[in-house]
C-alpha cells in the first residue's frame, strides 16, 4: 500500500515535533540479566542450605523440604520465573546432595525419595507460576489503576482548557507517558497549519477509511516499522481522525484495552472542542447580545434627551409669534428674535437627527423597510420636508414617465434626497436651479443632484463621502455650516440598498452627486375591468 | 375665531412638564380649555371623568404603553386621539393609528403643526353626526360625489373604479391621516392590507390627474413611512 503523503491529502493541525522515546516508564518490568538473577536465586538456596544443614538432626526432612519451598516462594517474589524455576531446580539439587543420605552424593538410597523431590518440583514450579502469574496480575491492576486516575485527571483538566490545542497537547503527553504511543491529530478538512514535522507517516486511504466507516481501522501488517499503527476517528468531528503509533519495538498487535484507551483519548478530545467551540459561540452571543442592548439604550435616551428640550425650544419659539386670543400681537423685533430662535432650533433639531442616523447606520445593521413604491412620491415628500430651505432656489424635477416601481425604504430615501438637495442649496448660488433627474439604465435606475455651485474640490473625491468631511474648504465669510454627516449617511443608506453613489464629473459647471438603485423585478398589477369610462361621466 | 376649539376640552397626557408647558400656551391661545394627566392611568381616569372633545397622549409614558390607553380608550369612546411620538418611530405611530388613534405628531414638532391638527381634528368631532358633504371643492377640482362626477378646471377627469374609491376614502377625511393599512381595506377590501405598492401606484394615478405638479403635490399629502393625508386647505397641513 503506498503511503500517503502528509499534508497532500490532508492538513494536520497541532502537529506534534520529534519526540524521543521515553525510557522511564514501560510495560514489561525492566529485564535485567538473567544470570544476575539467576545467581542470586542461586545464592538464596545455599543461604536456605547452610542455615538447615546445622539443624538436621532437629528438624524433620520434610521441613526441610518446606524451608526450601519457602525460598522458592521468595525468589518467585522478588526475583520473578525464571529465577524461582532455577531456584525450584537448585533446591530440589541441594536437597538430594545436602540432606538426602548418602549425603554428598546425588543418587538416594529409597527410591521413595524420587517421589519427594518430583513432588517438590512440581509445588516448586506451580508455586513460581502462581506467584509470578499474581505480581503480574497487581502489577497489571496497579498500572491500570494508576492509568485510570492518571484519565480521570486528564478528563477533568480538559473540561478546563481553553484551547483545542493546549487539549491535543495534553493528550499526546499523557499517551506518551502511559502507552508511550504517539498521536497525530488529523483533520480531512484542511483547516489547521501546515505539517512540519510529523513524528511517524500516515497511510491516507486508511486514514480515509476510518473517517468514512466510523470504526478505528488498523494499519497494514506489513507495513515497515515508522507507519502508523492504527486510525480512530473522532467522535463528533466529521473531518477529524487519531492516528496511533505504538513503540516500534513493539512485535505484537496493538491490545484492545490499549486501543479502547487510544478511543476514549479520542473521545475525551473531541469533547473538549465540543465544549470549546460551544463556549465561545455563547461568548460571542453574550457579547453581541450586551452590545447590542447598549447601543440600543444609549440611542434611545440620547434621542429622549435631546428631543424633549429641542421640542420644547422649537414650540416656545413659536408660541412667542402666536398672540393669545385677547392679548395684542407682539412687537415686531419680538418676532423676528422670536424667528431667528426658530431657525436656529430647527438647525440644531437637524444636526441632532444627523447624529442619531449616523448613530445608527454606522453602529449597527441598519434595518431596512423596503416596499415597491414609484419614486415620485418620495421626491414630492422630501421636497415638502425641506421646504423654506429650499425658498431661495429653484428646483426641476425631471423623472421619466414610464419609470418602474423601486424597492426601497421610503424614510430612508427621503433622508439621502433631502441630505443631497440641502447640501445643493448650501452651496449653489441663490436663485440658480437644482435638478433632480432620474433615468433607466439595464440594471439600475440612475439618480442625479445636479447643482450650478462651485461643485466638489477634485482632489480627494472619494473622501466626501467619508465622515465628517467636507467638499471644500470652509469659506468662513458665508456661513455654510454643516459637520460633514449628510453625503456619509447617504452612502450608508444608498449601500444598504445595493446601490452606488460617487460625484459625478463633465463638462458642465457645478456640482452633481449620482446615485444609483437596483431596479430588481417589480410586482405586477393587474389591470382594472375596463369599465373606466363609465365610473364618471 | 377659531370655532372648532372653542370651548373644546382637550386631555394632555405627558409625563414631561416642558412639553406640557408648552403644548397648554398653544392650546390655550386656540381658546379650548386643558386639562393635564402625568400618567396614563390618570389619564385614562380624567377621561373618564371629564370627557374631553380630544386626548393628545405622549407615547413615551413611563408608566406603560400608548397602545394599552387607546385601545382601552376605544372601548367607550370615539373622542379623537392626537398621539405624539419621536420622529424615528414610524411602527410605534403605525401600531397607534391602526389602534384607534386619529392623527400624530413627530417630536419636535413646531406650534404651527399642533394647531392645524388640532382644528383638523376638533373640527371632525364637531360634524361627526352629519353626513359628508355630496360636493367637495379644493384648488381647482370640483367632486360631485351624488353624480360621481370629478371635473378639475371645468373639464371633466375620468377616473377608473380604484382611483374613484381612492380618491372618496381620502376626501372623507380631511386633515387627517390614513394609514396605509386603512386605505387598503377601505378600497381594496382587508385581503389586501399587505399591497402597499398597489396604494401608491394608485395615489401616484390620481396625483397625475388632478394635481397641478404630481412631484410636489398639494392635496395628497405623503406621510412617508405612514400612509396619506388629504389636505384641502394650506393651513390644514
Amino acid at each position: 500500500m503506498l503511503p500517503g503523503r502528509i499534508g497532500a491529502v490532508f492538513n494536520i493541525p497541532g502537529v506534534r515535533i520529534m519526540s524521543a522515546p521515553h525510557t522511564d516508564t514501560q510495560i514489561s518490568p525492566p529485564r535485567r540479566a538473567l544470570w544476575h538473577d539467576g545467581s542470586l536465586a542461586l545464592a538464596a538456596c545455599g543461604v536456605t542450605t547452610l542455615i538447615a544443614t546445622p539443624l538436621r538432626e532437629i528438624l524433620d526432612q520434610a521441613n526441610i523440604i518446606m524451608l526450601f519451598l519457602l525460598t522458592v516462594l521468595l525468589v518467585a517474589v522478588r526475583l520473578g520465573r525464571q529465577a524461582a524455576i532455577i531456584a525450584s531446580l537448585a533446591s530440589v539439587l541441594l536437597f538430594d546432595v545436602f540432606f538426602v543420605p548418602p549425603r554428598f552424593s546425588l543418587s538416594v538410597d529409597n527410591v521413595q525419595y524420587l517421589i519427594t523431590f518430583a513432588v517438590m518440583l512440581a509445588v516448586s514450579l506451580i508455586t513460581t507460576e502462581l506467584t509470578t502469574g499474581l505480581k503480574r496480575q497487581a502489577e497489571e491492576a496497579r498500572r491500570r489503576g494508576t492509568q485510570d486516575r492518571a484519565l480521570y485527571d486528564l478528563a477533568r483538566q480538559l473540561a478546563d482548557v481553553m484551547e483545542e490545542a493546549e487539549a491535543r497537547k495534553r493528550v499526546q503527553a499523557f499517551a506518551r507517558k502511559h502507552v508511550s504511543a504517539e498521536l497525530l491529530f488529523l483533520s480531512a478538512a484542511g483547516h489547521g497549519d501546515t505539517a512540519s514535522v510529523a513524528p511517524f507517516h500516515v497511510e491516507t486511504p486508511l486514514a480515509k477509511m476510518a473517517l468514512l466507516s466510523g470504526k478505528t481501522i488498523y494499519g497494514s501488517v506489513l507495513s515497515e516499522p515508522g507507519f502508523a499503527t492504527f486510525y480512530v476517528p473522532m467522535p463528533g468531528d466529521p473531518d477529524g481522525i487519531l492516528a496511533c503509533m505504538l513503540p516500534a519495538d513493539r512485535r505484537d498487535p496493538p491490545a484492545p484495552d490499549e486501543v479502547a484507551l487510544i478511543e476514549a483519548l479520542a473521545s475525551l478530545v473531541a469533547g473538549a472542542r465540543a465544549r470549546i467551540v460551544a463556549m465561545r459561540t455563547a461568548q460571542h452571543n453574550e457579547i453581541e447580545a450586551a452590545t447590542e442592548r447598549l447601543r440600543a439604550s444609549i440611542l434611545s435616551a440620547l434621542s429622549h434627551d435631546l428631543r424633549t428640550p429641542l421640542t420644547v425650544l422649537a414650540g416656545l419659539a413659536d408660541t412667542l409669534s402666536i398672540a393669545p386670543v385677547a392679548a395684542a400681537p407682539a412687537p415686531t423685533w419680538v418676532q423676528e428674535t422670536a424667528a431667528e430662535i426658530r431657525t436656529q432650533t430647527q438647525r440644531l433639531i437637524d444636526l441632532m437627527s444627523k447624529l442619531l442616523d449616523m448613530a445608527r447606520l454606522y453602529a449597527g445593521s441598519i434595518r431596512l423597510h423596503r416596499e415597491w413604491q414609484p419614486l415620485e412620491e418620495v421626491v414630492g415628500s422630501s421636497l415638502q420636508l425641506l421646504g423654506s430651505a429650499l425658498a431661495q432656489h429653484k428646483v426641476d424635477v425631471v423623472l421619466p414617465p414610464d419609470l418602474p416601481l423601486l424597492r426601497f425604504d421610503a424614510v430612508l430615501m427621503e433622508r439621502v434626497l433631502c441630505n443631497l438637495l440641502e447640501n445643493a442649496a448650501k452651496y449653489a448660488p441663490t436663485g440658480s436651479t437644482i435638478v433632480l433627474s432620474a433615468e433607466e439604465s439595464d440594471e439600475d435606475v440612475i439618480i442625479r443632484v445636479r447643482d450650478a455651485g462651485p461643485g466638489f474640490a477634485l482632489k480627494g473625491k472619494e473622501d466626501v463621502f467619508a465622515l465628517f468631511v467636507r467638499a471644500e474648504p470652509p469659506v468662513y465669510a458665508s456661513a455654510t455650516p454643516g459637520v460633514g454627516m449628510g453625503l456619509a449617511i447617504c452612502r450608508a443608506i444608498v449601500q444598504a440598498h445595493g446601490g452606488t453613489i460617487a460625484i459625478e464629473t463633465s463638462e458642465k459647471p457645478g456640482g452633481c452627486v449620482r446615485f444609483t438603485l437596483p431596479k430588481g423585478v417589480p410586482p405586477l398589477l393587474e389591470d382594472e375591468a375596463p369599465l373606466a369610462d363609465e365610473v364618471t361621466r | 375665531m377659531n370655532a372648532p376649539a372653542a370651548t373644546a376640552t382637550i386631555l394632555l397626557i405627558e409625563d414631561e412638564q416642558q412639553i406640557r408647558r408648552y403644548v397648554r400656551a398653544v392650546i390655550e391661545a386656540e381658546g379650548a380649555t386643558v386639562i393635564e394627566a402625568e400618567t396614563l392611568r390618570l389619564g385614562l381616569r380624567m377621561a373618564g371623568e371629564a370627557h374631553p372633545d380630544l386626548v393628545v397622549l405622549d407615547l413615551g409614558l413611563p408608566d406603560g404603553d400608548g397602545q394599552t390607553f387607546i385601545n382601552d380608550l376605544r372601548h367607550w369612546s370615539d373622542t379623537p386621539i392626537l398621539v405624539l411620538s419621536a420622529r424615528t418611530l414610524e411602527r410605534e405611530k403605525i401600531a397607534a393609528l391602526d389602534a384607534g388613534a386619529d392623527d400624530y405628531l413627530s417630536k419636535p414638532f413646531g406650534a404651527g403643526e399642533l394647531r392645524a391638527r388640532l382644528r383638523a381634528l376638533l373640527r371632525r368631532w364637531r360634524s361627526h353626526n352629519e353626513t359628508p358633504p355630496p360636493q367637495v371643492c379644493f384648488g381647482t377640482i370640483e367632486v360631485d360625489f351624488s353624480r360621481r362626477l370629478v371635473q378639475k378646471n371645468g373639464v371633466v377627469v375620468s377616473l377608473t373604479p380604484l382611483e374613484y374609491r381612492l380618491l372618496a376614502a381620502l376626501v372623507a377625511q380631511p386633515g387627517k391621516v390614513l394609514t396605509q393599512r386603512t386605505l387598503l381595506r377601505k378600497v381594496w377590501g382587508p385581503s389586501h392590507v399587505e399591497s402597499g405598492h398597489y396604494l401608491r401606484v394608485y395615489v401616484g394615478k390620481l396625483r397625475q390627474k388632478l394635481e397641478d405638479d404630481p412631484t410636489r403635490p398639494r392635496f395628497f399629502q405623503t406621510e412617508t413611512g405612514i400612509g396619506y393625508r388629504f389636505c384641502h386647505e394650506e393651513s390644514m397641513c
